[in-house]
């Protein structure tokens, strides 16, 4: 199912949360939606879901608005979570499953399915509450598959796992997107971004300041990096002309080119005042897009 | 529709589960039940096992308290009182000291009447010499028995100057000594109080009665009424009225309490008539703050773990708010039904007669559960709504308080209720919906309220029902999504009331 989201807009207040975003997630396709804390990441997922209505603008699931059969074939996982603790893990989700429009057997066998599927089977009749809290973050991500949805939203997918639960919710959401779901995930963390989304979103303020797939996001992004190794004194790289700044990272020098920039010149220039023994044109990272681009904006 | 039927039956469900559910539905009952009822088994308990001695002293008046023992019998024949309240005679005057002294006092005084004997003999004597013809003999017994007269009379005036003085004595040594021993049993709770009677107390209408506990000088007013008996029957005795009439007149009278309901008469009952609408509230009223409570706190928790989020992204704020106040309703109806079932096994088993319940009719139940149903949803309405404006219960708590200080306020105000059920107050007071419910509920078996107030209440409650519904929605709608600084009053009331 194809998302469009068309030029949607938010003002709490005085203040605009989302100002005329647009964006498309298409089926088959993980799209990252990605922004600093308070960019209006949640406020989108929101309006969205229909839980907050945009105050102008739409958003089209392929070709219509949202109604009460595209909402059950949408599956959530909020940023912050917690199911009702005292409940036996089989009774909520066949509750989630229930309210997803599912028949009562079927909501009942696709819980057993799915926890089988997670290796969770034994806490079927396990209260919430006494599950380690990476377990419950697990169950949670299983909720929101209950209804086997066409489309999946997550709010940071990864947030509280440890690396092997990482790698089983990785795996699923890649497998899901194979078999074609519309997915749209926020996160912070943009390596893991980078290893999963197909498309990238980058909101800061309200507002979408840059979209596309990576090259695509790389290649707009028409500043070099280079990166240098010297035992010298950085400093002496200062004044250098078209080297707009420097940061150490490890025992590395990356230098961030000014947009027009003669790279030949200033490697020549920079052999000339140290001794290198390593020089190369660095192609900047998402993390590298992702900061200088709010830093930018900033 | 069926999401809002799943949410209502988990709603339902969950809640039933809850161990605050059973605790409100059995323990806070019999916590209830117990406090109402333990002050009165507990008399009833003191009546039975502890006995309770009443002494009773006299000095100088013939046999009072044997009456009063015989008077206080037989008015409280019929009564359990009989049975824990003994009057007794406290007597001292058996100790060897006090007989000692009795002995000489009644020595002097058989001294005194001799010598008045005497005395009177030799007058009589005189008398009879006077009468003899006049003569030298005559003149001469004359003078012979007036020496002994003088004489006589001397020994007398001051034999009776003695026994005046030790009676004087030992009628003041009897006193302390008897009011000494009295207090020893008192302080070794061998007695609960005593009646101290004197002459000249009793003469002015006072009697003193004596004790340790401040409750025994509540519950001596049926020994009050026996020796009030008494002393009017002293007095009547005294005014020469005959003893068979004054025993008469003075038989307790039956006093049969007829109350009008509606239109028919039932003897009135303190617990039922009195106690019992009292009771239905509290007990409806439980179950209002039990479900509404469950309510509040619930919305409250799934703010907090972002539940309502998952459940947002399900179903419409109507179905999410329509489906919790539903089900929670539906669950206060069942807490009541559970009751009603206690009640007729209770009923079944002989240890309650709710036959005596005459008010709990069909249609009074009917009218119960209506004002039970528009109590729930106006308070439902309003704890959602509020519920929703906070992040965390700690925050929610103080508003929690003061909402559940709230509930008990027409509780208070049901003594108005009670003292004038259709008073013009209490009519007026029936049309403010926080108090409607309770106001209605404890009208129906008190004072069958007129017509018009069902129609006007029954009105006032839907009107401030629909009301609460729109303003709970609206801040629902709002509150339900927002995190972190809670809102102030003024965001609450701009919330609340801004043009949508």
């Amino acid at each position: 199912m194809n998302i469009q989201i068309q030029e949607i807009s938010k003002i709490f207040k005085e203040l605009t949360v989302a100002d005329r975003i647009s964006f498309n997630v298409e089926p088959g396709k993980v799209v990252g939606l990605l922004g600093p804390n308070g960019a209006g990441k949640t406020t989108t997922i929101r309006m969205i879901l229909d839980i907050l209505k945009p105050d102008s603008g739409q958003i089209i699931f392929d070709g219509q608005p949202i109604n009460r059969q595209i909402r059950n074939r949408i599956g959530y996982l909020p940023e912050e979570r917690g199911l009702y603790q005292k409940f036996q893990v089989m009774d909520v989700i066949w509750y989630f499953g229930r309210l997803k429009n599912l028949p009562k057997r079927k909501s009942h066998i696709e819980a057993i399915r799915l926890l089988d599927a997670f290796k969770m089977i034994d806490y079927v009749e396990e209260p919430i509450g006494h599950l380690s809290k990476g377990t419950q973050q697990k169950l949670q991500f299983l909720v929101c598959l209950i209804h086997n949805p066409d489309i999946l939203i997550m709010d940071e997918p990864m947030a509280g796992l440890d690396p092997i639960n990482q790698q089983i919710i990785r795996a699923k959401i890649l497998q899901l997107r194979d078999e074609g779901k519309t997915i749209l995930l926020s996160t912070h963390q943009l390596l893991e971004a980078e290893n999963l989304c197909d498309y990238f979103v980058l909101i800061d303020h309200g507002k979408v300041v840059l979209q596309g797939t990576l090259p695509q996001i790389q290649k707009s992004y028409d500043q070099n990096m280079m990166v240098v190794e010297t035992k010298q004194d950085p400093g002496l790289l200062k004044g250098i002309a078209g080297i707009r700044k420097m940061e150490l990272r490890d025992s590395a020098l990356y230098l961030l080119l000014d947009k027009n920039a003669q790279v030949k010149e200033i490697m020549q220039k920079i052999i000339q005042k140290v001794d290198v023994s390593r020089l190369e044109v660095h192609k900047p990272s998402l993390h590298d897009i992702f900061m200088q681009t709010i830093k930018g904006a900033q | 529709m069926r999401q809002f039927f799943v949410i209502t039956w988990w709603e339902f469900i969950r809640h039933f589960k809850s161990r605050s559910f059973l605790l409100s539905t059995f323990i806070s009952p019999l916590v209830f039940a117990a406090v109402m009822l333990i002050p009165t088994l507990y008399i009833e308990d003191s009546s039975i096992n502890r006995l309770k001695i009443i002494g009773c002293m006299e000095f100088d008046t013939t046999g009072i308290c044997r009456n009063i023992r015989q008077r206080f019998t037989e008015l409280n024949a019929d009564s359990p009182l009989q049975s824990f309240i003994q009057l007794i005679t406290i007597r001292t005057d058996t100790s060897v000291s006090m007989k000692n002294r009795f002995n000489l006092t009644r020595r002097l005084k058989l001294q005194l009447d001799s010598l008045d004997n005497n005395y009177n003999r030799i007058k009589e004597r005189r008398k009879f010499v006077f009468q003899k013809p006049a003569g030298t003999s005559r003149e001469q017994e004359l003078k012979v028995t007036y020496d002994e007269l003088l004489q006589i009379r001397e020994t007398r005036d001051l034999a009776e100057l003695d026994y005046r003085r030790n009676k004087q004595e030992t009628d003041s040594l009897w006193r302390i000594e008897t009011i000494r021993y009295a207090d020893g049993l008192l302080q070794s709770s061998k007695m609960e109080g005593y009646l101290l009677i004197d002459q000249i107390n009793f003469s002015e209408g006072i009697i003193e009665f004596h004790s340790l506990l401040p409750s025994n000088f509540l519950q001596i007013d049926p020994v009050k009424q026996a020796v009030q008996v008494v002393v009017v029957e002293q007095r009547l005795k005294e005014e020469g009225l005959r003893v068979d009439k004054i025993r008469e007149w003075l038989e307790p009278l039956v006093f049969r309490e007829i109350q009008m309901q509606g239109e028919d008469k039932q003897e009135f009952n303190f617990l039922i008539n009195y106690l019992g609408p009292i009771i239905i509230v509290l007990f409806l009223f439980i179950s209002i703050f039990t479900s509404s409570g469950f309510l509040f706190s619930g919305v409250l928790k799934e703010k907090s773990n972002r539940v309502i989020e998952l459940l947002l992204s399900s179903v419409s704020y109507t179905q999410l708010v329509a489906g919790k106040i539903i089900g929670l309703g539906l669950l206060g109806i069942f807490q009541i039904l559970i009751w009603f079932g206690l009640t007729l096994i209770l009923a079944s088993l002989n240890i309650l007669n709710t036959s005596e319940i005459t008010f709990l009719t069909f249609g009074n139940a009917g009218l119960f559960l209506l004002y039970f149903v528009l109590g729930y949803l106006y308070f439902a309405s309003i704890f959602v709504g509020i519920g929703s404006l906070f992040s965390h219960e700690e925050d929610a708590h103080h508003l929690n308080q003061f909402m559940r200080l709230l509930s008990i306020f027409p509780i208070v105000l049901a003594v108005l209720v009670l003292d004038s059920p259709n008073s013009l107050l209490v009519r007026i007071l029936s049309f403010i919906p926080p108090l409607t419910p309770t106001f209605m509920i404890l009208r129906i078996p008190l004072g069958s309220p007129p017509v018009e107030d069902y129609y006007i209440s029954v009105g006032i409650m839907i009107i401030s029902i629909l009301l609460g519904i729109v303003l709970a929605g609206r801040l629902f709608k709002v509150g339900s999504l927002l995190y972190g600084k809670n809102p102030t009053f003024r965001e609450i009331i701009s919330i609340a009331f801004k043009r949508q």
